[in-house]
Parts: structure tokens; sequence; C-alpha cells
């Protein structure tokens, strides 16, 4: 048994090395619904685990994206957003965003004002879906126009995380935009950090190679 | 023997919970009274609740009511040793188990934030496509065009930012 467990790790492990990884947060108020969508998507599949010293659940999901397999991390706030703000990490190398309100509330799409801007300052350029949640409770809204999305150009979805309405294709069109945004990633501060990384690299090589040349000596300031 | 629970009530004078049940494979229904002691204006309705409950005399009888319908019905029996009329015990009732649009949940704590949810998530149960439902479908796709002719929801106007 051990043995199977143990191989079976060494594949994952070995499968994860080959594959697309993204990252995809979700964010919004407080019972909104985040979670639940998460759960109508993954059913039985997910693996969710509880990272409470950081307010974080983070499920774990295999895709298939144009042939090519993608391991999914979907980040969930599990009560961070009750600070108003998340942790920068939260938004570190996020592929995409879900951002979600309930339909029934209004202080939840008058928060996402703050929520976009958050994320903007994080993440300036990732592909962000703005979600109306709890349709099942009120039909009407759907015939009714939400600007938020429209004002910033984003992609708008009504879904119901009870009856399922739109929950797969939401999540699909996420990993869809998470996969096209880290392969063709334009974004300034990816670039700044694959700069950073690869300076880092140099670095360390120089230091390794020519150690004088790479550290002079400290000089006091002259006057 | 099985007890099929048909409906459980209150009575104020003498304070006690009844219940009509039917025995299991018999057609008579009968009701069962249960008194209460040891309870004032003071008490704490959920303690009381799940001591019920678990009576070992009542326990078989209460196996069909639930924990939360005891908890008010002796929240009932608590205002109305308090003074409160039958008409405000239930308005009470409504407010508590009905969620005000324009409060804003990000600033409540965990038990306050707990109880919303939970008075929510009667909707989302009530709505809800189970996975074992017959009719269940995984991929529901519907499209809701958003064109310049809808009416607005109305939350876009107001913010300041929009002008």
């Amino acid at each position: 048994m051990a043995d199977a467990a143990a191989a079976e790790q060494a594949r994952d492990e070995a499968a994860a090395s080959a594959e697309e990884t993204v990252k995809i947060i979700c964010l919004g108020d407080s019972a909104v619904g985040k979670s639940k969508l998460l759960e109508r998507f993954l059913l039985d599949g997910f693996r969710p685990q509880q990272l409470s010293t950081f307010a974080l659940t983070l499920y774990k999901y295999r895709a298939r994206v144009d042939g090519q397999a993608v391991l999914v991390d979907f980040w969930d706030t599990a009560g961070q957003e009750r600070f108003q703000s998340m942790h920068a990490s939260y938004y570190h190398k996020a592929h995409a965003c879900i951002m979600v309100f309930d339909v029934q509330r209004k202080v939840t799409y008058k928060n996402l004002n703050s929520w976009y801007k958050e994320l903007r300052e994080f993440r300036p350029e990732i592909p962000c879906i703005v979600v109306a949640n709890k349709i099942d409770a009120d039909m009407k809204v759907t015939q009714k126009s939400f600007n938020f999305a429209r004002k910033f150009s984003l992609p708008f979805y009504f879904v119901s995380a009870a009856d399922g309405t739109n929950v797969v294709k939401l999540f699909n069109d996420a990993i869809k935009l998470a996969v096209a945004y880290k392969q063709n990633s334009g974004d300034f501060m990816d670039e700044v950090m694959r700069e950073l990384e690869s300076f880092d690299l140099q670095k360390t090589t120089e230091n390794l190679s020519d150690k004088e040349e790479s550290c002079p000596e400290e000089k006091p300031p002259s006057a | 023997m099985t007890y099929i629970a048909k409906k459980c009530g209150v009575c104020f004078q003498p304070p006690s919970i009844i219940l009509i049940y039917k025995e299991d494979n018999k057609d008579k229904t009968r009701q069962r009274i249960m008194p209460v002691r040891n309870f004032s204006k003071f008490s704490d309705c959920g303690l009381a609740a799940e001591q019920l409950k678990n009576n070992p005399r009542h326990k078989a009888y209460l196996e069909g009511v639930s924990l939360h319908q005891l908890q008010k019905l002796y929240s009932l029996l608590k205002g109305h040793l308090g003074g409160e009329s039958l008409a405000e015990s239930l308005e009470k009732f409504r407010q508590e188990e009905t969620i005000d649009p324009e409060e804003d949940m990000n600033k409540l704590d965990d038990k306050e934030l707990a109880k919303r949810k939970s008075i929510m998530d009667e909707l989302f149960e009530k709505n809800r496509k189970k996975k074992d439902d017959p009719d269940f479908v995984y991929n529901i796709e519907v499209e809701f065009p958003q064109d310049e002719q809808l009416e607005s929801c109305g939350w876009d106007v107001e913010s300041g930012e929009e002008i």
C-alpha cells in the first residue's frame, strides 16, 4: 500500500513537472458563494487543503486545454476577505481572477470596486471574470444590466452554485484564460519577476566564477 | 419501535412541548405531552432543546424533530415568559431568519457570519441540484445577453465614481 502511494506520488510529481500549472484566485465579499461555486465545479473530485495559518483554501484540479495537461491551483479566501483586503501573497503569480458578487446583496456589488482596485495594484493585466452568483434566488436579475464589468471591459457571467447554471463554463473559461495569459504574458510585473529571477541566477553563477570582481570591496562613501 | 413525527408545538400553560406522531405501521395519530420544567425567561433555549432531545424518555419520539425546531419552540416559550406577545416573538424570528441586503458581512464576526450563512443555505439547499438527483446535469450553459437595452439593476448609480 505504502509503495503504491509512493509510486502514485512520484508519478504525480513527474506529471506536475511536465504539465502547465496555473493559479486562479477567487475574490469577493464574505458569503457571496465563492467556495460553493468551486465545490459545484469540482463535485467530489476536489481535495481542498485548508491552510488556516494563511486563511486560505487551496483546490487542485487537473484540466486539459487544447490537448495540453494543465494543473490548476484554485485559491479561495477562507475568511481573509473580512480584512477588506488580501495578503499580497494571495495575488502573487496569479494567472486569472474570478470576482464574485451576490445578486441579492447590493453591498457585495459595490465592493467589487475595491476588490478590483486591489487586484490591479498587484496584477495589472491578468484576466478577470466578473460573476453574478445566486441567480436561482431571483431569475429576474438576469434581465437587468450590471455595468461594472462593461466599464472595465471584463467578461461577465450570471451563475448559480445551487442549480449549476454556467458554473462549469465559468471555470473552464477561467482556466483557458489563465493558460493563455501565462503563455503570452505581457504583464509588466511578470516580466519584472522573470528579470529578477534570471538576475538572481546570473548573480549566483557570477559569484561562483569570479568572486572578487562581482563583490567589490566596500568603500566608505566619499565625502 | 419507530415513531413518525407529524407536528411539534409548544403550549404556554402549562409549559410543555407537544408532539403529534404516528407509530410505524399503525394508522392511529397520537399526542405526546412533554412538560417543560426548570425553564425561565433567563434559560438557554439551545441547551434546553438539547436536553429534551437527549432525554431518555422522549428521545425515540423526537428523532424526526430537528434541534432547530425545538430551540424555536423554547424561544417562543421564553418570549412568553418574558412578557412578549406571540406576534412579537414571531416577528423576531422573521428578522433573525432574513438577510438584510444592505448589511456588509465582511464586518461580522465568525458566529454572526455563520448565522447569516446558514440562513442563506436554506435557499441554497432548496434550489440545489445534487449530483445524485436523477435530473442532474454537470454542465448547464445558459446565455443571458447583456445588451444595452436592458433595464439597469439600479446599483450602478450614486457611487460617486460613476460621474
